[in-house]
């Protein structure tokens, strides 16, 4: 007995372990461990400096993740996608394309929130660690070719966020949107979880893959399970990109949560979720569109309904923005309700455009809203165009491009969206998209008009307000998105050639 | 189906139980309730005084550093039973997750979470005593910034 065991103690059989190309997995790796780096020197080092050294370095990390993400771009498009650990992750256009969107989002919120921090008096390095965090798991949620990964992606890119809309200490709304987010975050998480539970059980896999081989050489007999899998997923990623009628979190949260961080919210996760979501029914369960596609349908009439209506009875910016996104994420749901090469595509074409102006939309918000992060009712922008002129222009453009008015990256979105629908011959649909752009341009004229507008003679006689303080960084990130906003209005032709090579292929019809 | 119906047999054992406990303790037990007995919580002796709710919130940073060396503990051991199989391999992968938990306890004692006591002595006069010091001085209102003016009672 004692002989056999030290036999075996002997003689140690090795185990397979998977080998990895770490090449492939770098973006995510410099953002993961810029992150961890980040925390322990910002933690030895005094919480606040003059030189807003915690900014800058984010700013390296994130490019340095950018700087890995291009050479894999050009490598997948000559030699196809790559595929590591042992196929639960996929590294193919669609998920450098939306991971380069992630993490620029994480460069704009950054840039925001340098400023944010000192007017609040609230350095330290903590919020762009977790920005950094929830990246990571947004690059991994794009990634993911498994539904364990994709959820793993999901919760460490909700957790740091949850952290992050409870940002601001001293405030309570902050604290209750981040109570309110995490309550129902996590019941979203549930649900998503069920969902992959009853994919497994109809499929006998969790890979992606696996299970789009399953569906295309069986016939289920019984596809209850299937179909009950697609709506728990759906009310997964529903919840993730503030889809009605999922939606009731958003308003409270981007209300409540510190702006830059909103910023984020509103492009880096959505972008995330998008991902997941074109992965998991776009190209997983291809086959079965005809099961899944009256459900997306559904939702985004809702949603498109829903965020352009509601936003219209608002008073307060920050609420009339929140509901303008769940508009906007409806638009994009037209994209992917087409499951179609061309429906991905002009998904993606809105996603990266959204970025620039809803970053740019809340970084105006985030100076206006002064100290306090409290000023954002629409009176508090009467007259902007005459106090801060440069700051209401980019303010214009933004809201203008949100509308998709000409000359900006919106109309294209919107047109390529639009003409994705049609081509998939969902004619009401896209009627209802532009009926909802109508509605929805009422609300972006209405704050335009109150910055162009509200100089009444009434309000000379008001207490003088002291100027409004544009923090270097923030006046960057505005640059930036103002430029891509309209550069990506004149001139489309590199984002869409982009956004085509990024698309995979879809399994064909059965 | 057999292998479950022990845990049926267990579900039905379990109702049964705690039915016939009720009804036990229904028919039973002398009842004589006094004024001690009916109040919440009751043991028989009357609450002299409310119970104390304050404790330092330190004890939770105690608990957090505790879970985190747990949880690398939890790692750590399977990997030391079969880290000959694993190779090269396994002690990467446990030195990667072994500075990650690292980094995250040298977060927690640099912001002075195993910093106990207070921070500064205090004053020659005993501060008890001060005249300075009322509620409003030194307990400060939280959650006050951003709210509107109506709202403070809710927050107080």
């Amino acid at each position: 007995m004692t002989s056999l065991l030290f036999a075996q103690l002997g003689t140690p059989h090795r185990i397979q372990t998977p080998s990895v190309a770490w090449s492939g997995l770098l973006p995510v790796l410099v953002l993961l461990g810029g992150a961890v780096v980040l925390m322990v020197v910002g933690a030895l080092l005094p919480r606040r400096s003059r030189h807003s050294w915690h900014l800058w370095l984010t700013l390296l990390i994130a490019a340095g993740s950018i700087g890995c993400a291009v050479p894999l771009w050009f490598r997948v498009r000559d030699h196809g996608p790559l595929s590591i650990l042992r196929d639960a992750v996929r590294v193919d256009g669609l998920a450098l394309f939306l991971g380069i969107v992630i993490v620029v989002g994480v460069m704009l919120a950054a840039l925001l929130t340098d400023g944010y921090l000192r007017r609040e008096e609230l350095e330290g390095p903590e919020p762009y660690v977790l920005l950094m965090l929830s990246a990571t798991g947004g690059l991994l949620m794009a990634s993911a070719n498994d539904l364990i990964v994709m959820f793993l992606g999901l919760e460490i890119l909700s957790l740091a966020v949850y952290v992050l809309a409870g940002l601001h200490v001293r405030r309570l709304r902050s604290g209750e949107a981040a109570m309110k987010y995490f309550v129902l975050g996590g019941f979203s998480s549930a649900f998503f979880l069920y969902g992959i539970a009853l994919a497994y059980g109809a499929t006998g896999s969790t890979n992606l893959t696996d299970i789009q081989r399953f569906l295309a050489t069986n016939t289920l007999t019984n596809n209850g399970l299937l179909l009950a899998s697609f709506a728990l997923l759906l009310v997964g990623f529903g919840f993730k990109v503030a889809a009605a009628p999922f939606h009731s979190w958003a308003p409270d949260v981007y209300e409540g949560s510190p702006s830059p961080v909103v910023s984020f919210m509103a492009s880096a996760v959505k972008a995330a979720a998008f991902a997941g979501l074109i992965r998991v029914f776009v190209y997983a369960f291809a086959l079965d569109r005809h099961d899944w596609q009256p459900i997306v349908y559904v939702v985004a009439v809702l949603t498109l309904l829903v965020g352009s209506v509601l936003a219209v009875v608002q008073t307060n910016v920050k609420r009339m923005l929140a509901y303008s996104s769940i508009n906007h994420a409806g638009f994009v749901l037209v994209g992917v309700q087409a499951a179609s090469d061309r429906g991905v595509r002009s998904a993606l074409f809105y996603l990266a455009t959204y970025t620039f102006m809803v970053a740019g939309s809340f970084g105006v918000v985030t100076i206006v809203g002064r100290r306090g992060d409290n000023r954002h009712q629409l009176d508090d922008y009467k007259g902007l165009a005459r106090t801060e002129p440069l700051l209401a222009f980019a303010f214009l453009v933004f809201l203008l491009a949100q509308a998709g008015v000409p000359f900006t990256s919106g109309l294209w979105a919107k047109f390529y969206v639009i003409g994705a629908a049609v081509e998939a011959r969902s004619f009401w649909l896209a009627l209802v998209a532009m009926l909802s752009t109508v509605i929805s341009a009422f609300l972006y004229l209405r704050i335009v008009l109150a910055m162009y507008g509200g100089a009444d003679e009434a309000d000379e006689a008001a207490p003088a307000v002291p100027r409004l303080r544009i923090p270097f960084a923030a006046r960057i990130a505005l640059v930036v998105s103002v430029v891509a906003t309209i550069g990506f209005g004149l001139v489309p032709g590199p984002l869409t050639h982009a956004s085509k090579t990024a698309v995979p292929k879809i399994a064909a019809g059965k | 189906m057999g292998q479950y119906l022990p845990v049926v047999a267990m579900l039905v054992l379990a109702v049964v139980f705690a039915i016939l406990s009720f009804a036990a303790s229904k028919l039973l037990a002398p009842r004589r309730p006094s004024a001690a007995k009916s109040s919440p919580y009751e043991c028989g002796i009357v609450p002299s005084q409310e119970p104390p709710e304050r404790f330092p919130v330190r004890f939770y940073l105690v608990a957090m550093i505790f879970i985190v060396f747990d949880i690398e503990i939890i790692f750590m051991y399977p990997y030391a039973v079969i880290y000959r199989d694993l190779g090269a391999f396994g002690l990467v992968e446990v030195l990667t997750f072994a500075i990650a938990v690292f980094a995250s306890f040298v977060y927690l004692i640099a912001n002075g979470a195993l910093d106990w006591g207070p921070a500064k002595r205090l004053g020659r006069r005993d501060p008890q005593m001060s005249a300075t010091r009322t509620t409003t001085s030194t307990v400060r209102r939280v959650g006050l910034e951003g709210r509107p003016a109506g709202d403070e009672e809710v927050a107080a």
